[in-house]
Parts: C-alpha cells; sequence; structure tokens
C-alpha cells in the first residue's frame, strides 16, 4: 500500500505555500490517474500529497466575454454546465464521453490536462478553442496558450512548485460550429482517435476553421495543413474529400495494444468527414 | 499518523480515524464493517466498489478517506424501501433475475439508484451509458437492463399512486 502524507488546504494560497514548502510534495485533484499509478507502482508516490479538492477558488465557472473553467472543477460538472454545452459544446462533449460515470463525478479538467495523456479527452476542444492555461506558482502567475502546455506523453511545462489553476477561453461569437468525436474499443477504454473542429460557415464558405485530434500523436495535434486546405474555401464533396485525406496523412498515430496505426487514421478521415458533411447545403437540419 | 474524520453515512453520523492513505473502500469495508461494497479492480475500471457519494456515483477504491469529512456517503447497505425493505430497484434485480454471483451488483443497484433519482425514465441507451462504470462477468448485462426498466417503472407508478 502506497503511503504519504495527505493534505487538504482550503485556499489558493495554502496550497501553493504547501508545494512550494514541502520538498517533494505532489498536488492531486480527483486522483483517478495518480492514484491507479501508486497502487500499481507504475509511479513513485511523492512523500506528500497536496489535494486541491477543497480550494473553492478552483471549482469555478465563470461565463462572460471570457469563459473560465477552474481546475478543480470535475469532468462531470463541465459536461453538464448549461452554458459550455451551449457555447463550447466540443468540450462539454468531451468531458461527457470521458470515461464512465463515476470517473467523471472524480476527475477534473485540470488533471486531465496536467496529466497530458495524448489521448486527453478535453484537449482537442480546448485547442481547437484557442484556449489558455493560468500557472500560478509562490512567486508568480504565468498564462500559457494550451497549445503550448503539453510537451510530450505524461510531460508538461508545469514546473515543480506550479499549480494550473484555470482554463481560459474567450467567448466564441455567435455562428461558431464546434464538434467532438471519439472511437475507444468500449465506451469507458481511452480514445484510439479523437477530433475536434471548430469554423463558421456562412453561403457554404469555411472561415476560421480550427481541427485538433487526440491519440494519434505524442501530443494532442493541431492538424494545420488540415486547417489550410479548408480556411476560406467553399464546403463540397471534394473539398470534404481531400482534407479528410490530408487529416489522415497529417496525424502521427501508432500501433499499439489499442488499435493500428491505420485505423486510427481512418478514424480520423471518418471523424473530419462527419463534422463536414453536416453542413454540406441541403443536409442542414433546422432547429 | 491517523486522522480524524466525521461524516454521515448511511443517514447516521459516523467518526473515524484513519491513515492519510487510506482508501474509501478501505474504511468501509475495514474499521466500519461494511462488506457490501467490494472490491473488483482497485484500479477504477470496474465499479463494484461504487458507492454514492454528496448524491453522486464515485469509485471509492479511487477516493481517499480523507476527501469524505464532512458528505453524504451512501453504500448498499443503505438502501432500503420505506418500510424497511428492499428498494424498489433491489427488489427488481431479485425478482428479474439481474443478480448470478452478486459480486457486481451492489456497484450495479447503486448506480441504477443513482440514475433514477437524476433520471426517473431512462430510455435504453441512457440505462446503458449510466451503467458504462459497472462490469458483469456473469449476467450478460440483459436482465441487468430490465430490471432497471422494471424499478424505474414501478417507481413511477408509485409515485403516480402517492400523489
Amino acid at each position: 500500500m502506497p503511503k504519504y502524507e495527505y493534505h487538504r488546504p482550503k485556499t489558493l494560497d495554502d496550497a501553493l505555500e504547501l508545494v512550494a514548502a514541502r520538498e517533494g510534495a505532489r498536488c492531486i485533484a480527483g486522483g483517478t490517474e495518480l492514484l491507479v499509478r501508486f497502487r500499481k507502482g507504475t509511479a513513485e508516490p511523492p512523500p506528500a500529497l497536496v489535494s486541491l479538492r477543497s480550494v473553492e477558488e478552483l471549482r469555478r465557472i465563470d461565463v462572460s466575454e471570457t469563459i473560465r473553467i477552474g481546475a478543480a472543477v470535475t469532468v462531470a460538472e463541465v459536461a453538464a454546465h448549461e452554458e459550455i454545452r451551449a457555447l463550447l459544446p466540443a468540450l462539454a462533449n468531451a468531458a461527457r464521453s470521458l470515461g464512465c460515470v463515476q470517473i467523471r463525478n472524480t476527475a477534473t479538467i485540470g488533471g486531465n490536462l496536467a496529466n497530458a495523456s495524448p489521448c486527453a479527452d478535453t484537449a482537442p476542444p480546448l485547442l481547437v478553442y484557442d484556449a489558455s492555461l493560468v500557472l500560478r506558482s509562490r512567486a508568480a502567475t504565468r498564462e500559457v496558450p494550451f497549445s503550448e502546455f503539453t510537451r510530450g506523453p505524461g510531460s508538461t511545462c508545469l514546473a515543480s512548485d506550479e499549480i494550473l489553476t484555470e482554463i481560459k477561453i474567450k467567448r466564441p461569437g455567435s455562428g461558431l460550429r464546434s464538434e467532438y468525436s471519439r472511437k475507444g474499443r468500449v465506451k469507458m477504454d481511452l480514445a484510439i482517435a479523437s477530433l475536434a473542429t471548430a469554423f463558421r460557415i456562412e453561403d457554404q464558405i469555411l472561415s476560421g476553421v480550427r481541427v485538433a485530434a487526440g491519440a494519434v500523436g505524442e501530443v494532442p495535434l493541431r492538424l494545420l495543413r488540415t486547417e489550410e486546405i479548408l480556411e476560406g474555401e467553399s464546403l463540397c464533396a471534394g473539398l470534404i474529400g481531400q482534407a479528410a485525406d490530408q487529416a489522415a496523412m497529417e496525424v502521427r498515430p501508432i500501433s499499439d495494444i489499442r488499435s493500428s496505426a491505420g485505423y486510427r487514421r481512418s478514424l480520423v478521415r471518418v471523424f473530419l468527414s462527419r463534422h463536414l458533411r453536416s453542413c454540406l447545403a441541403g443536409a442542414e437540419r433546422e432547429g | 499518523m491517523k486522522v480524524d474524520l466525521e461524516f454521515e453515512l448511511n443517514g447516521h453520523t459516523v467518526e473515524a480515524s484513519v491513515d492519510p492513505w487510506a482508501r474509501l473502500i478501505d474504511l468501509i469495508r475495514g474499521p466500519l464493517g461494511l462488506t457490501g461494497t467490494k472490491e473488483g479492480c482497485g484500479e477504477g475500471e470496474c465499479g463494484a466498489c461504487t458507492v454514492i457519494v454528496d448524491g453522486r456515483t464515485v469509485n471509492s477504491c479511487l477516493y481517499p478517506a480523507l476527501e469524505v469529512t464532512g458528505k453524504r456517503v451512501t453504500t448498499i447497505e443503505g438502501l432500503q424501501s420505506a418500510d424497511g425493505g428492499l428498494s424498489p430497484v433491489q427488489k427488481a434485480f431479485v425478482e428479474g433475475g439481474g443478480i448470478q454471483c452478486g459480486f457486481c451488483t451492489p456497484g450495479m443497484i447503486l448506480s441504477a439508484t443513482a440514475l433514477l433519482e437524476r433520471n426517473p425514465d431512462p430510455d435504453d441507451e441512457e440505462i446503458r451509458e449510466a451503467l458504462v462504470g459497472n462490469l458483469c462477468r456473469c449476467t450478460g448485462y440483459v436482465q441487468i437492463f430490465e430490471a432497471i426498466k422494471t424499478a424505474a417503472a414501478s417507481m413511477r407508478q408509485a409515485g403516480r399512486e402517492t400523489a
């Protein structure tokens, strides 16, 4: 049985103090990743855990010109939040697809990002929404574009004395369409491929196109070349085919115990096709 | 060095003293002696350890015991009907053949109970979705889902009768 101190600070300042002062202290929120690793022995438990679950400042959602989601908000809370569902549907759907009810009630959005699994469900939507993250230490506060946060599998730019405190997204203007698709071997399983898209479409012309894929590279990927193919173009079956082919080529999946690289590329192609086809003239559904 | 905590368990205030690294499942099955909650995997994959905390299901094998301070916890032992017998969900599982070895059953019943509290009339997809985190190796799930539909219908009916 892994053993450690377990601290439950009530304020962010107390949490930052603990992280700075206690040698080797590590933050934990939902613990659905870390506690499993400590138990399995794939990660060494630190001498002290600093739980962020009781820090109220990290549990708020604020929706105004900027949407601010506290890092310790649970995945279930993100999935259920009315305004997030309306304004950031790709993020709400990603949250709803993560794990299962029990996991979603405990896991946090900050934990999903800080854990930096290539399959993290909330990551591709945050890329297409151009999210930024607020990182705080006792001494300083900095804001980092989410695209620069994840460095590799399990690795982020968080310093050892920093806490991820909130996710910031500029409130999308009206008319932004965004969507998230994912597939695992079963619903509870990690994604073997996932795709988030965001774009505007008027008179069939696409603009503000963002495409991001998860579980198909070392980090969640913005597909810049795919975006270039779509940006400013008129949506038609030919364009969809071209963009889907490019997306399948642009991702960098591996074959592993869950899926083959080839199947993962196929999923990316299918997801992008679906997201775009639903906007083709004649495919629109009112209401 | 143990830490004291106090919380509400199945409607009663309970005090306990735990190691900082203790899991909720350890507290429930150990000092509190409630062995209805099962440890199937210890990794949050199977849901056999499901309990309800402040109205929401969680895997007690991944829930630090200290985090339950000041919260309301319901284990399988805490379910019963108004007359002290089995709850409608429990009854439906028994009568509908939704139990074989019984190991997944407490978790299944708690997940179903939490679902019906939020959604008294779930469709098949909603029932499956709510139970994604509860694995059964025996039944093939069909009779479990049907028991939940039966329980939902009888609870709605009872609601109409007392209205």
